[in-house]
């Protein structure tokens, strides 16, 4: 039951591991998920970053809490400011609010000229128990911090399949929206 | 230059057009935009399930030939059947509930005749994203390879990494439209989270996070062992695998807000 809206939830930054890629790697597994140790956190040194700690899942939930209760302006949130004045080139899209089960959110994505800069989610109303139970689920989440270095230069993005309605919400929708003249 | 953006309603989904013609006129990069989706839409009216009166869904119910079909519908089927070959039956169209099913496949198949609309009318660089399935050509605007995120299964706004793709990925999974994959073989254990393939055809690349989806470990396998394709899992846990051609894209430093 509760599965099901975890499918759907972009939930709260700060309690997660970050993944460690072992690029040389072949066909071993990049991270031990089970285990709650992630150590692998190569990509994941963000000196800036105000939840640099990197707790593990399972002892995060002070810190996804402060960050979910927080309205649009969260603390990583820093380009709210949405219509950035075109001398710098920023500007950021507002995907449409979408409704769950525990709440509701939108994606938002932030761009310096082409380049995405920030993707974070914006109107998040979670529940309290809610953080409780994902904080439970041992599973390689990202921090908001490294998503937004990931995200930059990103061309497009790949998932399972959305509906037309989903696709409202979806992060392709609003880099879409961003380079639509 | 000419530069366009597009989206469009069709097949279930929202089909994104992103192309760069230095040697079209707009006027011209927008009418082959409209070509493209008119491909689409056809395709869509030829294929779809949701549709009684396409000319699959009446084949499934045995009111027409495939001869007497459109020759596009034997084609997918062939596809189909090489796809299984190719995956070594975790990818299998003929043994699904109602009769032959070539979703799994025809929307990357039905993706790259759009994209080669596009190409022929001078179109040197786009990306066509189709409902999470991407095909490329060219090269992307920043240079260097495409750099596609690949979502991640259970949160809406994070990515699980950011792949370096030459021409096609495709992701399948459970986590946005529910339980809706058929293992054709019945492996034991939890369903993974996510499937991703790249390579050089997004048909086979379809086919092929379709059979990863449902096979787990056993299809990366398969995948591995192909040409020019890789595969990249996220499992029903959290862990991950990956084939030795992934490349995953290290974020840049200097690119951090």
């Amino acid at each position: 039951m509760k599965r099901a809206a975890i499918a759907v939830v972009a939930a709260v930054g700060g309690f997660a591991g970050v993944l460690g890629f072992n690029l040389g790697g072949s066909r071993a597994p990049l991270l031990q998920g089970a285990t709650g140790s992630n150590t692998g956190s190569n990509t994941g040194t963000n000196p800036g970053s105000s939840t640099g700690s990197n707790p593990p899942a399972t002892s995060s939930s002070s810190s996804s809490s402060s960050s979910s209760s927080g309205s649009p302006s969260s603390p990583g949130s820093t380009t709210a400011s949405g219509s950035g004045t075109p001398a710098t080139g920023l500007r950021s899209a507002l995907g449409n609010t979408y409704q769950y089960g525990y709440g509701q959110l939108a994606v938002r994505v932030t761009v310096n000229g082409s380049t995405i800069t920030k993707v974070d989610t914006v109107g998040l109303q979670t529940a309290e128990s809610y953080s409780q139970q994902i904080a439970q689920q041992v599973i390689p989440l990202l921090r908001h911090e490294v998503l937004a270095a990931q995200s930059a230069r990103v061309n497009g993005f790949s998932g399972a399949t959305y509906t037309s309605e989903a696709y409202l919400y979806s992060l392709q929708s609003a880099l879409d929206k961003l380079h639509k003249k | 230059m000419a530069s366009i953006v597009h989206t469009e309603e069709v097949m279930g989904t929202v089909v994104s057009f992103h192309a760069d013609a230095p040697g079209m006129t707009e006027a011209e990069l927008a009418a082959s935009v409209t070509a493209a989706t008119a491909l689409l839409h056809g395709d869509d009216e030829t294929f779809s399930l949701w549709k009684p009166e396409s000319p699959l869904s009446r084949l499934r119910r045995g009111e027409l030939r495939l001869e007497d079909a459109p020759a596009e519908v034997a084609e997918v089927l062939d596809l189909c059947e090489a796809a299984g070959t190719l995956s070594q039956g975790w990818f299998n169209a003929f043994a699904m509930p109602g009769g032959v099913d070539p979703t799994g496949l025809v929307k990357g198949w039905s993706l790259e005749r759009a994209l080669a609309v596009l190409v022929d009318a001078g179109v040197t660089s786009a990306m066509l994203n189709g409902g999470g399935d991407v095909v490329c050509h060219g090269t992307p605007p920043q240079g260097g390879p495409w750099l596609i995120g690949v979502r991640h299964p259970w949160r809406l706004d994070a990515l699980a990494a950011v792949l370096e793709v030459e021409r096609a990925i495709a992701t399948s999974g459970e986590y946005e439209r529910g339980r809706h994959l058929v293992d054709p073989i019945g492996r034991i254990g939890p369903r993974p989270a996510s499937a991703t393939v790249t390579g050089p055809s997004l048909t086979l690349a379809d086919a092929l996070a379709t059979a990863v989806a449902v096979g787990g470990d056993d299809a990366l396998e398969v995948v591995a062992s192909l040409d020019g394709y890789d595969a990249y899992l996220i499992r029903a846990d959290g862990s991950e695998a990956a084939t030795e051609g992934i490349r995953f894209s290290v974020a840049d430093p200097d690119g951090r807000d």
